[in-house]
């Protein structure tokens, strides 16, 4: 492979959106013949370091170098040029065109301004039989299962006879055989001198054929190394390794022995066979890497899409008084239960509209016929805001909020109808740490009042120290139900990448 | 080498067929059932006069589609049409005669179709309001120049176009040829990866204003020059004769499978939208309905062609 030289380059670049810096100081290195490996969890800047590397988006310091050259700014078109491809998770096809429109689109061979069919034809021949791409070019690109279309994302950004490769998750929505496929191209294109930035969840992936590892940890660079000598667990450690804070209120448990809810064989959407069961005062987690079903599980629990199991109960009181999934929404709040969305300026609240009246909407379905009694709604708002801080005026649009405090209305306006179980989606993400930290003790003290709470967060931290369980999905499946005793963030990314190594972790972390 | 690359592109061609089975056997019967009604539409005087009264929805239902595979729409195409034939034939008796006529036009088309592109391709407005809006402005244009039907075209012209003669036929192949050689451009292909995934053409490196742009530009052209074409049937400008092909342009284009969230739909479809809707008015004109009753009879034969693939698509979800 002869003398090796840095290709693409970062040095020490920042972004920031909005004020909340997601990469900070970063430098990352891709070298002519290396698979590189860039690991973090969910939120750590892997994107935004893509974005970045590809000119998608634009440091606000530092540097991107291209042969030791400093470009002021790229542009997705000069990276092109450069010999900078990207497969990007969301694919860039267009499922109306061909499988060869797709993988030309953007750099047409030409022939007096048309298309020259023939060439288009030989290149993506020839890609194809590199890719082992057995569809008829002319076929559809939405034709194909998700996991063809992923070749074909990957066949198009080969079109452009790239200097640098850069992989973010490619392997996510492959099935076996064309994982195979991959690795043998990727490998083959390292030997021909290409410069590769794969990003992965699969650890035994990365062990496998990359060289070299940089792990993101909430925007910094924690590692910067080759990966000899590594094993998962070390991986693990590199991503996860730092103290919680003093976020998180001291854990007490107020779980007590009465089931509110309890399924086998749940199914709904992405997420199979669950069989779970949830106690008053509980809080249980759900964890896991982002689309591994626990967002279909807790939307099919609230009625949201549609859940199939073998047996399921609903206990008021400790008698049951259901036996069938919730139908819909409705079905499901008239039950006691309130559901929270992750994006709370799409799902959870209008913003346009006063705090007070997004705080007293889910009222209003219950009070469909009567007049609304502006002193009544005062005591009730008033008493909600109290609940989670919620300060000044409440006539102002919700929109004049912060994120946090948009979150805290969200949260309370579910309060007013006393729910016996609350379902919130990543309830702090985008959320300041002061308002984190309220965010924590309202849920602690509505588990102490007897409400059950099930916490989807991809926030792992959360999980270790605000839950009585934890439940990590891998694959829609339940790979594991972690006590809090157990519950380690060690333990939890581990069982969420498949690695079953719990307990040996355990023993060491002590 | 030039085999493969035809192949390929007459296998792509092809394949654009696909969906639109249905409406292609629809309009087969529609056809046959007139011919076999009114066998005097075989007649070659006759067909020349049914294709010059379907010309003008098939251009502005060409107009239509190609709007709608980037993902817009236009609603100001009744009152373009409308203000092409106002302008026709107020500049025709001019100096510079038809052809002063058609340079106004394709200054008339291009302005347009660029200040409705500026608007949506960079500005980023939505087209529905940004057409809505500008239908008001174009039907006040047209009013002003020409309070009433008015004007002056050649009979020569009119002769031309819409006499005995089968131009309309031949200015369809036309249509239809440029229309093949601008989908074998990187802009036409352009048009539907924009339509479909606008965000994904552009980090492939396509410049999406441009397909945008020149989109809008090609689409009021055409319109413009539909103006011209009724301007020539009738012998005379008119700012409100356009009125009815707005919904006519949208309604071929539905029919004929074009998606209004874009990427979606061929040509062909529209074009065969536009004469099954074309077939269906002559036939209801013929038998003698009332013409409140062959709106009707038109808007239910649309619900009922755009509905079946979608009740037919939830029946095999359901099994």
């Amino acid at each position: 492979m002869g003398v090796r030289q840095t290709i693409l380059e970062a040095r020490s670049v920042s972004k920031a959106f909005f004020g909340n810096p997601v990469l900070r100081e970063v430098s990352i290195e891709l070298v002519a013949g290396r698979i590189h490996a860039l690991l973090g969890e969910n939120g750590a800047g892997k994107s935004t370091l893509i974005n970045l590397l590809s000119g998608t988006l634009r440091p606000d310091s530092g540097r991107i170098l291209v042969d030791g050259r400093p470009i002021a700014s790229l542009t997705p078109q000069e990276a092109h040029q450069l010999g900078i491809a990207v497969v990007q998770q969301e694919l860039s096809l267009a499922p109306h065109l061909s499988i060869a429109e797709n993988i030309g689109l953007g750099a047409y061979p030409r022939r007096g301004g048309v298309v020259d069919y023939g060439r288009l034809a030989a290149a993506v021949a020839e890609i194809g039989k590199e890719l082992e791409l057995v569809e008829s070019p002319d076929t559809p690109v939405g034709r194909l299962p998700l996991g063809r279309r992923q070749i074909v994302e990957i066949a198009k950004a080969l079109s452009i006879k790239p200097r640098v490769l850069i992989l973010d998750e490619p392997t996510s929505s492959l099935a076996a055989p064309d994982v195979a496929i991959l690795m043998k191209l990727v490998r083959r294109l390292r030997d021909r001198g290409i410069a590769i930035l794969y990003i992965s969840h699969r650890l035994n992936e990365i062990l496998d054929f990359c060289e070299y590892v940089t792990v993101l940890k909430d925007g910094s660079v924690t590692a910067d190394r080759p990966l000899a000598g590594l094993d998962p667990d070390g991986l693990i450690r590199l991503m996860v390794g730092r103290d919680p804070r003093n976020l998180f209120p001291p854990y007490a448990s107020h779980a007590s022995g009465a089931r509110v809810l309890e399924a086998k064989g749940f199914r709904a959407g992405g997420a199979v066979d669950v069989d779970f069961e949830l106690y008053r005062g509980e809080i249980l987690g759900i964890g896991g890497l982002v689309g591994h079903g626990q967002e279909d599980f807790m939307m099919g629990l609230y009625g949201a899409i549609r859940a199939e199991t073998e047996q399921f109960r609903v206990f008021a009181n400790g008698a049951a008084v259901r036996s069938v999934p919730f139908a819909n929404v409705a079905d499901a709040n008239a039950a006691g239960l309130a559901y929270v969305p992750a994006d709370r300026r799409k799902e959870g609240l209008l913003l346009p509209h006063s705090i007070n009246f997004n705080l007293l909407l889910p009222l209003f379905a219950s009070h469909s016929a009567e007049r609304r009694r502006g002193a009544q709604e005062t005591a009730i708002t008033e008493r909600l805001a109290q609940r989670l801080n919620i300060r000044g005026d409440r006539r102002r649009p919700t929109q004049a909020l912060s994120g946090g405090n948009q979150q805290k209305v969200a949260l309370s306006k579910w309060l007013a109808l006393e729910p016996s179980v609350l379902l919130l989606n990543d309830p702090t993400r985008g959320v300041d740490v002061e308002t984190k930290r309220e965010i924590y003790l309202a849920l602690r003290a509505m588990a102490a009042e007897g409400k059950a709470v099930i916490l989807l967060s991809s926030d792992t931290p959360e999980l270790v120290h605000l839950c009585d369980r934890v439940m990590v999905f891998n694959k829609g499946r339940v790979a594991a139900t972690l006590p809090h005793a157990e519950a380690s963030e060690e333990a939890i990314v581990a069982a969420a990448m498949g690695v079953r190594k719990a307990p040996t972790l355990q023993g060491e972390a002590v | 080498m030039l085999g493969q690359g035809a192949r390929l592109y007459w296998a792509i061609q092809w394949r654009r067929n696909e969906g639109l089975g249905a409406l292609f056997l629809v309009l087969a019967v529609f056809a046959a059932t007139y011919a076999a009604l009114f066998p005097g539409i075989l007649a070659v005087g006759a067909m020349a006069k049914f294709v010059q009264g379907w010309f003008p929805t098939a251009m502005v239902a060409a107009a239509e589609t190609i709007v709608m595979l980037t993902g817009g729409i236009d609603l100001s195409v009744g009152p373009m049409v409308s203000l092409g034939s106002v302008v026709a034939a107020s500049t025709m008796q001019g100096p510079l005669g038809v052809f002063g006529g058609v340079l106004a036009l394709l200054a008339l088309g291009t302005g347009v179709g660029a200040i409705v592109g500026g608007f949506v391709a960079i500005g980023r407005y939505p087209a529905i309001i940004v057409t809505l809006a500008l239908s008001f402005v174009l039907r006040g244009v047209a009013l002003l120049i020409m309070p009433r039907p008015g004007g002056f075209v050649p009979p020569s012209l009119s002769e031309f176009l819409a006499g005995s003669h089968p131009t309309a036929a031949l200015l369809l192949v036309l249509l239809v040829t440029l229309w093949k050689l601008y989908q074998a451009t990187p802009l036409g292909i352009g048009l539907i990866a924009v339509g479909d995934n606008a965000e994904g053409a552009y980090r492939s490196g396509v410049n999406v204003s441009t397909v945008r742009m020149s989109a809008y530009i090609i689409s009021a052209n055409l319109q413009a020059f539909t103006g011209l074409y009724v301007a020539a049937q009738t012998g005379s400008g008119d700012p409100l004769i356009g009125e009815p092909l707005t919904l006519a342009a949208i309604a071929a284009a539905v029919l004929g499978g074009v998606g209004f969230l874009g990427g979606q739909g061929a040509m062909r479809g529209a074009l065969a939208g536009s004469l099954l809707m074309s077939i269906l008015i002559n036939v209801m004109f013929f038998m003698g309905l009332p013409l409140v009753a062959q709106y009707v009879v038109q808007g239910l034969i649309i619900v009922a062609t755009v509905a079946l693939p979608l009740i037919r698509g939830s029946l095999r979800r359901a099994s």
